[in-house]
């Protein structure tokens, strides 16, 4: 399998980018797979917040990219995993610091060790978002269950099809089915109709994200959360089975009731 | 005369024989008849072979800025008005002369090409065969026609006529070069705002339609935009 790289971004801020970059690289990691997660986010910095590596940041991206240490210093291995890796962002710096060209070149000398390279990106309203849609061979775009994220969804699409980078597809972030029963939220075939872009993955509103993102402890490192199944069944059709959408919202209702106890 | 024409980039204006100002004054009226039409459009200017100073470019791009319209090129048969073109940072060629985008025919989402009246038939248009998603604009000054659906967010801006084979959500300003003939029609017709020529009508002062996913056609009639089945006589 040739190395892919995968881009996540979003229409607007705060959809859970960060959340579905860590949990998905863990969960291919977990699958054997060799992962380095980059937090494109320059300025911003949290990725490794969220994976609970914050203290062991030396070097960062723009340290690489300028020269002042080499790639391999900046990766900070993740022990979790068998083989996964945080490339950190700086925290002072502005999104200009790295061009779409040199996100290029880095993604190319990473493609030689790992199987995937997942990209946190900002929204794709943000500046930045080009520089992290340049190296993608796979684009996918969080979207939230509701009208105005749908909407700004759409928009980046747009964007990413114009770009040649497309097709982009959905992960389906923070879905709770109750209130899609009660007509209070979206459905994915709603999503989908104004969208029509193929479903990747729908991962439940999970209480023990905000906990495991405060531990900095990916839910998808345990698999046993509603959310950590979802992220585990977008790992498996990022590297080729056939999952079906349908199959996995009923084994994970399942694996729920039982996977309580 | 000033002529208006569709490109794969966006719109170009092509001057004719007379002096600079009397068209300069053609071009203003012309913006301010049909702001909906040119507002927020991207254009390129064909000076032909008139010669111009840089107070009169200069003047033109400030003409459009008032009219939000944003100016990327200026064609000039004239060196000298290229060369001064370009000391303003314009472009001075476009990437593809509009009769070779009207020939590429590759199935691929032609962007457009044509030119002139909208009321003859027969007239060129804009044929997009995808799904038009939002913050996407298609502006044409012939008609537009759309094979997929438009998008909440999406607009069309026709000089001419809007067909949609597929749902119509978003924006559709059809004969928004000022023709009251102009007509839009929709596989199903469910839109956050429709305009003909000057007329408008918002989704809000639709009363919801049960049953609208069939054909529907929107006109002018008595000053007002109506919405009627579209029935096969
Ligand atoms: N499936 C989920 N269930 C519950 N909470 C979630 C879920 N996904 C994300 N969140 C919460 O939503 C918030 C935003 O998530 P996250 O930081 O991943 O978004 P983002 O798109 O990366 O934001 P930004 O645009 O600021 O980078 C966080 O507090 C996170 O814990
Ligand atoms: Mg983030």
């Amino acid at each position: 399998m040739h190395p892919i790289v995968v881009t996540i971004t979003s229409g607007k801020g705060g959809v859970g980018k960060t959340t579905c970059a860590a949990n998905t690289g863990c969960a291919l990691a977990l699958l054997q797979k060799k992962v380095v997660v980059i937090d494109g986010d320059i300025g911003l910095r949290n990725l490794d917040i969220v994976m609970g590596l914050e203290n062991r940041i030396v070097y960062d991206s723009v340290d690489v990219i300028e020269g002042r240490c080499r790639l391999r210093q900046a990766l900070i291995r993740d022990k979790r995993a068998p083989e996964l890796y945080l490339l950190p962002t700086a925290q002072t710096r502005d999104k200009t610091a790295i061009s779409p060209q040199q996100m290029v070149q880095l993604c190319d000398e990473l493609r030689k060790e790992f199987d995937f390279i997942i990209i946190d990106s900002p929204a794709g309203i943000e500046q930045g978002f080009h520089t992290c849609l340049a190296p993608a061979n796979r684009v996918l775009i969080v979207t939230n269950p509701e009208v105005s994220s749908v909407r700004d969804s759409d928009r980046v699409i747009g964007l990413v099809e114009s770009q040649e980078k497309g097709p982009a597809h959905l992960i389906i972030n923070r879905l709770v089915k109750s209130r899609v029963k009660r007509q209070e939220m979206l459905s994915m075939e709603d999503i989908v109709e104004v969208l029509s872009t193929e479903v990747i993955g729908v991962v439940p509103e999970d209480e023990n994200i905000l906990m495991s993102t405060n531990r900095g402890h990916p839910v998808a490192l345990n698999g046993q959360t509603p959310a950590a199944m979802a992220f585990h069944d977008i790992a498996r059709r990022l590297s080729g089975e056939d999952v079906p959408l349908q199959v996995q919202q009923s084994t994970s209702f399942i694996k729920r009731l039982f996977g309580r106890g | 005369m000033i002529t208006i024409k569709g490109l794969r980039e966006g719109l170009l204006i092509v001057f004719g024989e007379e002096p600079w100002l009397i068209q300069m004054h053609e071009l203003e009226g012309k913006l301010e008849a049909n702001a909906h039409f040119f507002k927020g459009g991207r254009i390129a200017l064909d000076a032909k072979s008139l010669v111009l100073t840089v107070d009169d470019l200069q003047r033109v791009i400030a003409l459009l800025t008032k009219y939000e319209v944003n100016i990327w090129a200026i064609l000039a048969q004239n060196e000298i008005t290229s060369a001064r073109a370009q000391k303003l940072g314009l472009a001075t060629t476009i990437a593809t002369p509009p009769r070779e985008a009207a020939r590429q025919d590759n199935g691929e989402p032609a962007e457009e090409y044509a030119v002139g009246s909208p009321e003859a038939e027969g007239t060129d248009g804009l044929l997009v065969r995808r799904r038009v998603r939002s913050g996407q604009v298609l502006r044409h000054p012939g008609h537009i026609v759309v094979i997929g659906d438009v998008n909440p967010g999406a607009q069309l801006i026709a000089g001419g006529d809007i067909i949609v084979w597929g749902k119509l959500q978003g924006l559709a300003h059809a004969g928004a070069l000022g023709d009251p003939n102009a007509v839009i029609c929709a596989l199903e017709l469910a839109p956050n705002l429709l305009r003909i020529a000057d007329a408008a009508r918002s989704s809000l002062s639709v009363p919801k339609r049960e049953h609208n996913k069939h054909p529907e056609m929107a006109k002018i009639d008595h000053q007002e935009i109506k919405i009627v089945a579209w029935q096969e006589k």
